[in-house]
């Protein structure tokens, strides 16, 4: 921030809500759903209409901000945080219901990589067209060609259509268009983390390379790091609002620190459980094998048990339980269940016809074998493994704490890897 | 250099531009358009490549489509016993094919433009609701296609003019382009209404088929303006030419080929609905324009 001091306003930002509707009673999309919505509502008494009633609600609620030319600005919060609300306002693609939003010179928007390709055409078409709807004009295109083909490395494929392009080719040619707009504002949603490795380097570095040219360039991603790399500021949104607005190091901070609060542990009450017509859940918890109390934070040198509490509501239910894991950057890690072959201890309760009653389904993770940072668990359960009629996605986040143990001999940091196994390693002496 | 920043930091606020300036009358987003007008000729382009792309004749279909609708319908014409074969000889003949031709012509611009428009904004949603354009250049992009045609057609009417002679009128040629770019702003009116109201209600793309079937008929497309003159008593001649579709025809008609030209007050009647149409399609459009990324 103190750099852009001087710089002028380029995005203005002034008491911005926007209201969503949710439910469907009162706009009725056809005829037939409205009729159709009266019937099942005499059927049940007449209760069900007026108890399904619109519900209004907020996804942004007074936000405020400006952002002066130069700065590269990154958005963070969970899901449904209204990160993506505020940039298609900010794209001018949704009105808000209320503020105002002002920008400086052309914007550019970056929602989606390759909008508007067209299978039909060929790459060579598809550029121009794409950048026109990016907003470019045909000389501009025309003046950057060689570029934007260098860049996506489809110089073959010019005159293929896009239909017979690989997926990969798709996003790069897409970027590469979108990179060589050049335009005084940019936003973008979660598109950096498209393609190999390699090219979201490049893609990296052509934002950055985009912020010192003076742009101002607003970025939401789930990628703490790229955040952390390429912005000078960023802000936390929650339910709504901006909740931080600070250097990128406190807002990433302070977003663990929100997912770091939890207990450990989620019970739900009857009403609010997740459940089938079969089994509901009680609660999930995580705490280190041998404990009784769950905790957020789990040591590494220390099997890690996810407990599951559910009751099966009639007799004879089959149930499977599945767990999912993910690191805090959505990187999928694991996926397991209580299957046989999955498992290392015989699960007498797979697939068998369950009675009435309640259950502890408990799932152990190795010691030694996951990293200190923060994991996410999805639930899933369901009669059979694939198909869950209950799902629970990002249920329980806990973080691992590194005792030490793994340590004794290198003391640097072992940021980057998700898993850090203790391997067998042996060296021998072998003369030739 | 520091104090320039300075004084650029100050009017700080004076350029920047803010989104959704009162449009009352829907003329800011003309001028956007027009501002836009490569991007228009892009998505123009587009449509012209992607229909005739694995399409074995190409291009030629702009010709073979309204030879096709004469041909049916002259043959109509001489076998529902319109004309006897016999007294009729080649100019007779021609002239029928000219006067068909043209209504054909004609119709087809408002066919076609209505019938593609209509879905353009919402087969377009992934893109609406990615990325802001002034979201008017869909539906006009259609328009330019069914122009395209029309103008392509139009070539037929050449040497059609050769073989009718002297009685092709060359000096009221002006009144079929009047006609047209009459019934283009028609077209205009009428698609920005219904890609619109396609956007939130599908029905106008199930509903508008039936529509332009009883507007052929309501229209001189394959009959000439005497047969009206001939069943309608003079009040619903005027009724009949409100329709601007069938005052355009009627215009061009007379323009090029001499025939009968409507009512003067049908005319006026006409003129009337397409500016009211085209006024309330801008005011209707710049409002749809607010909730459209959100209902689409």
């Amino acid at each position: 921030m103190d750099v852009h001091e001087d710089t002028s306003i380029a995005i203005d930002v002034e008491d911005v809500s926007k209201q969503f509707r949710l439910g469907t009673l009162g706009e009725h999309q056809r005829i037939t759903e409205a009729i159709s919505s009266k019937i099942k509502a005499l059927l049940k008494g007449g209760t069900s209409g007026a108890s399904q009633g619109v519900k209004d609600f907020w996804a942004l609620e007074h936000v405020s901000f400006r952002i002066r030319q130069g700065e590269v600005v990154g958005i963070i919060g969970h899901n449904g945080a209204g990160k993506s609300t505020l940039l298609k306002i900010l794209s001018r693609i949704v009105t808000p219901t209320c503020g105002r939003v002002g920008v400086r010179g052309r914007v550019g928007s970056l929602l989606e990589v390759g909008t508007g390709f067209h299978p039909e055409l060929t790459g060579r078409e598809n550029i121009f067209l794409n950048g026109a709807i990016l907003g470019m004009k045909r000389s501009e295109i025309r003046k950057r060609f060689d570029q934007i083909v260098q860049f996506a490395e489809v110089e073959q494929f010019l005159d293929t259509p896009v239909k017979r392009y690989s997926s990969g080719m798709t996003v790069r040619l897409g970027f590469s268009v979108a990179a060589h707009m050049e335009p005084d504002v940019l936003i973008i949603d979660e598109v950096l983390s498209v393609g190999d490795q390699a090219f979201q380097n490049r893609c990296m570095g052509k934002a950055t390379e985009l912020g010192t040219q003076g742009r101002a360039i607003l970025v939401v991603s789930h990628n703490l790091a790229a955040i952390a790399n390429i912005c000078c500021r960023a802000m936390l949104l929650d339910h709504g609002s901006i909740v931080l607005d600070a250097s990128p190091k406190q807002v990433i901070d302070r977003y663990l620190q929100g997912m770091r609060a939890d207990t450990g542990r989620v019970n739900w009450n009857t009403a609010s459980a997740p459940s089938s017509d079969r089994v509901r859940l009680h609660s999930v918890s995580i705490c280190n094998a041998g404990r009784q109390s769950s905790s957020h934070q789990v040591d590494i040198d220390q099997p890690i048990c996810i407990r599951i509490d559910y009751e099966v509501l009639r007799e004879d239910t089959i149930n499977t339980v599945q767990v999912q894991l993910k690191d805090e950057n959505g990187v999928y890690i694991l996926s397991s269940a209580n299957a046989p072959s999955m498992s290392l201890t015989q699960d007498d309760f797979f697939s068998k016809p369950l009675s009435v009653g309640r259950y502890r389904t408990e799932c152990e993770l190795p010691a030694n074998f996951l990293n200190d940072s923060r994991y996410v668990i999805s639930l899933f359960l369901g009669p059979e493994i694939g198909k869950p009629t209950i799902r629970c996605e990002n249920v329980l986040a806990f973080s691992v704490l590194d005792t030490g143990a793994m340590r004794k001999e290198y003391l640097g940091s072992w940021y980057g890897p998700v898993i850090r196994p203790r391997l067998a390693w042996s060296t021998v002496e072998a003369p030739l | 250099m520091v104090n320039q920043i300075n004084r650029q930091a100050k009017d700080d606020f004076e350029s920047l531009k803010y989104y959704g300036q009162p449009d009352p009358l829907g003329l800011r987003q003309l001028k956007e358009a027009w501002d836009s007008r490569e991007l228009l000729l892009s998505f123009f382009q587009r449509d012209l490549l992607i229909r005739y792309r694995q399409v074995f004749i190409g291009v030629l279909w702009v010709l073979v489509q309204p030879i096709l609708g004469t041909l049916i319908f002259l043959l109509l014409f001489y076998f529902m016993g319109a004309r006897k074969l016999s007294q009729s000889d080649a100019t007779v003949f021609w002239q029928d094919a000219s006067v068909i031709l043209l209504g054909i012509l004609m119709w087809q611009l408002v066919n076609n433009s209505l019938r593609d428009a209509t879905g353009s904004l919402v087969n377009y949603r992934h893109v609406i609701t990615k990325i802001y354009f002034p979201r008017m250049l869909l539906p006009l992009s259609s328009l330019l296609c069914a122009l395209f045609d029309l103008a392509v057609g139009g070539v037929l009417l050449v040497p059609l003019a050769a073989w009718l002679g002297h009685s092709f009128h060359w000096q009221t040629c002006w009144a079929a382009f009047a006609a047209v770019l009459w019934l283009s702003a028609f077209c205009f009116g009428a698609i920005l209404w219904l890609s619109s109201l396609n956007a939130q209600y599908r029905d106008v793309g199930y509903i508008l088929p039936f529509l332009m079937q009883i507007g052929m008929f309501l229209s001189p497309v394959v009959y000439g303006f005497d047969r009206v003159e001939n069943s309608l008593s003079k009040f619903w001649q005027i009724v009949y030419c409100g329709n601007p579709v069938a005052s355009c025809i009627g215009l061009a008609r007379w323009g090029v080929l001499g025939s009968p030209l409507p009512p003067v007050l049908g005319l006026m009647l006409a003129g009337l609905i397409t500016i009211v149409l085209v006024v309330s399609s801008l005011i209707w459009f710049q409002r749809s324009n607010q909730w459209m990324a959100d209902r689409i």
